[in-house]
């Protein structure tokens, strides 16, 4: 410190390139392992034979480093795909202590030569540096804030021990920094690590490995079932060993629900009846009767085709439907449970309804009986024609303004801020241009 | 002193105002009234509306051009509510219970200060109409199932800050009006073309050079159809088409010359224009203060 005599140079250093480096070819083995691993995971068949699933454990490592933790810090184990042979040191655990004794036949580590008497030596696990050589050996700069990673002998700064070693995720192949997750020999981002059938993310769940996947519980037990012909309950998820109910396109155990009529514990024998009403896509009921009280409303018969219908059974305009048989009346496709709009005893699908007959209520969106306002390539009911930006009631007489096709009253339309007046006065004034040419 | 009879002054007249706003409640509850308007009343809060969550079976509640920052969770008590009508208050955030409402419709959310949308706030069950035209929403303001409201016919966001369409906006399979006016929008996703019930579309004052091809599948120049697409710096032979009509364009996008071009203009990446408005000056920025 107190010298001021030359430093010599340490010998220069030589740069291997990072592909001859010993760690990161195997670093590039572990990671297209992983990658096979990934590829031979999405072959594997659904109805994979080998169903039985082991439960397998996720491993977390906690993956600190990027400068986020003040000092003092003890650098963190890292969680390569490898048994970890590296040695990581802090200065803060074992101080390097400055020797200025004679060290005689003492040599650097690194450049081999001897000390000059009174010069700054650093000792660190016994080995002696000079102060210009103790750096990293990948970018020859000294450790920020002392902190090395050591591996194979060879000392590291966090940046180049980063880059080098950190873990990659065996889905996209990125470093993970932070949580990492070590399951099916791979680690792998919290959000890539997912379940192989939903998609789910496992790390808080937990997964079970089948036929070399990660699954979620659930979508494993259906796998599971699946596999012996069983199906899995949508409510409890327990396999339903025998009867099942199928229920707006799910399966359950029968005696999860009740008769709608008279609320007996019901049997795989229940039906299920659906009653559609028109202009409702969301509105749709559908309920679940025993066989008895089925039975009692009569064997429905299609309006359609005049047949028994012994599955779903559709209510509409009156009638009985087989699901797939109500039908629009001009283009003949099945609702299937979109909205239908009725008119004289027939069912419409909303294009051919809009083509026939026009005008929803823009508000309501029903068929408008009575009177019709039609402006603005819209149409409303009379008690529902009103200003869009503060729903008082309009009528034929009421001045109102345009505002992206929605009637706006002069009341709201001096409320906007001028710059957006001006806006929509000169498109207007284009538009008016333009139909006059 | 003086200052003192100021604050009285502004007390009384506070109190002036609640005492309105509460007349309107008790009618509304004593004539049973489904619909209740409280436009203009110079409302700051909800709490100047005592006994509002009470109408537990109000269908529409009208609160525009007021003050209103913040819009309370137990709004979704009103479980009857259909239309609810926030236009011009001064909103910057949205409780997540909003979209459980059950029976909401139409949502009016117009001229307010949003700059984010609440997580899972595409979960409304049956809302038919959304309105969120100039606040200062855009893509990245989004949250991830905003484009699974299926139940949408009319999707308002003229005078935000668009840059991008998200493609899923193409799951809107029920969508009928879609305005994008006003906005700094790029480039449309090709998936407005999944949109086949799509009648009224407003993409005039953005930055777009060209349109998928796939808007050419759309019946969008019909009697009963609105495209609005001026203030674009449209490429030449569009903008060619534009001076005679939009039926013009539309013709046009369809032949294969165009698929070419656009094809072309795709693979070279040709950088947007800047953005041409200056936006600071909207009402619906944050006042600082
Ligand atoms: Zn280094
Ligand atoms: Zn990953
Ligand atoms: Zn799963
Ligand atoms: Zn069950
Ligand atoms: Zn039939
Ligand atoms: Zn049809
Ligand atoms: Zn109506
Ligand atoms: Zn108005």
């Amino acid at each position: 410190m107190s010298s001021s005599r030359e430093v010599r140079s340490p010998p220069a250093p030589k740069m291997k390139g990072l592909e001859q480096s010993f760690l990161y070819q195997r670093r590039q083995m572990a990671h297209a392992q992983a990658r096979e691993l990934a590829a031979s995971n999405a072959r594997t068949p659904l109805h994979e034979k080998d169903f039985q699933a082991e439960f397998d454990k996720i491993q977390e490592i906690m993956n600190e480093v990027g400068g986020v933790t003040p000092l003092p810090k003890t650098p963190r184990s890292f969680a390569p795909n490898l048994a970890p042979p590296w040695q990581i040191r802090s200065p803060q655990a074992e101080r390097m202590r400055e020797l200025s004794m004679n060290l005689g036949a003492s040599e650097c580590s690194r450049c081999h030569e001897g000390f000059e008497p009174n010069e700054k030596v650093l000792n660190s696990n016994g080995e002696l540096w000079h102060p210009q050589c103790f750096v990293c050996v990948q970018c020859f700069r000294p450790f920020p804030e002392g902190v090395f990673y050591e591996f194979e002998g060879r000392k590291y700064c966090e940046h180049d021990f980063q880059v080098l070693f950190a873990p990659c995720c065996g889905k996209c192949g990125e470093f993970i920094i932070g949580r990492v997750i070590k399951a099916l020999n791979a680690n792998w981002h919290p959000l890539c690590f997912r379940c192989n059938m939903c998609d789910k993310e496992l790390a808080d769940l937990g997964f079970i490995k089948n036929a070399g996947r990660a699954l979620c519980h659930e979508c494993n037990a259906h796998v599971k079932a699946a596999a012996i012909g069983k199906h899995i309950c949508y409510k409890c998820k327990q396999v339903i060993e025998e009867g099942l109910l199928r229920f707006r396109g799910e399966v359950y155990h029968p005696y999860h629900f009740n008769c709608a009529s008279c609320s007996v514990e019901l049997n795989s024998d229940a039906r299920e009846v659906t009653t559609s009403r028109p202009g409702y896509s969301a509105n749709q009921v559908n309920e679940l009767y025993c066989l008895r009280c089925h039975d009692k409303m009569g064997i429905p018969i299609c309006g359609a085709c005049r047949r028994p219908i012994e599955e779903r059974v559709v209510t509409a305009l009156g009638k009985q439907w087989h699901v797939e048989h109500f039908v629009c009346a001009k283009c003949e496709k099945p609702f299937l449970g979109h909205r239908h709009y009725e008119r004289k005893g027939l069912a419409y699908c909303e294009t051919h309804y809009h083509q026939l007959f026009g005008n929803l209520c823009f508000v309501c969106n029903q068929v408008i009986s009575g009177d019709v306002f039609t402006c603005l390539n819209k149409a409303w009911c009379a008690d529902h024609f009103a200003c869009a930006l503060c729903d008082t009631k309009l009528n034929q007489k009421s001045k109102f303004f345009e505002f992206d096709q929605k009637p706006a009253c002069k009341k709201c339309y001096e409320k906007l801020p001028i710059e957006l007046r001006r806006r929509l006065k000169r498109m207007h004034e284009e538009q008016a241009k333009k139909g006059s040419v | 002193m003086g200052s003192m009879e100021q604050g009285s002054v502004s007390c009384n007249f506070l109190s002036a105002k609640m005492a309105k706003v509460k007349r309107v409640i008790d009618d509304a509850r004593d004539t049973q009234n489904p619909e209740l308007d409280l436009v203009d009343k110079g409302i700051a809060s909800f709490e100047e509306m005592p006994g509002l969550f009470a109408l537990a079976n109000i269908t529409r509640l009208s609160l525009s051009h007021n003050k209103i920052e913040s819009l309370p969770p137990a709004i979704a008590n009103l479980e009857h509510l259909e239309i609810l009508n926030l236009f011009n208050n001064h909103i910057e955030d949205l409780p997540t219970s909003l979209s459980s409402m059950p029976n909401l419709r139409i949502l009016n959310l117009g001229m307010n200060r949003l700059s984010k949308l609440p997580r899972g706030f595409g979960a409304f069950p049956v809302l038919e109409v959304l309105d969120l035209t100039y606040n200062n929403l855009n893509e990245r303001a989004l949250p991830g199932n905003f484009f699974m409201i299926e139940s949408l016919r009319a999707l308002y966001l003229g005078d935000n800050d668009f840059e991008f369409i998200p493609p899923e906006v193409g799951m809107l399979k029920n969508l009928q009006i879609l305005v994008l006016r006003d906005n700094d929008i790029i480039l449309l996703p090709k998936e407005i073309g999944d949109l086949q019930r799509l009648r009224e579309l407003h993409i005039q004052g953005n930055r777009l050079l060209v349109l998928p091809p796939e808007i050419g599948t759309l019946d969008l120049v019909g009697s009963k159809s609105v495209l609005r697409m001026e203030n674009n710096p449209w490429v030449t032979p569009i903008a060619d088409q534009l001076q005679v009509g939009v039926s013009h364009v539309i013709e046009y996008i369809r032949s294969e010359t165009y698929k070419y071009l656009y094809s072309r203009q795709m693979a070279a990446g040709v950088p947007p224009p800047p953005p041409i408005s200056d936006k600071s000056k909207k009402i619906s920025r944050k006042k600082e203060n």
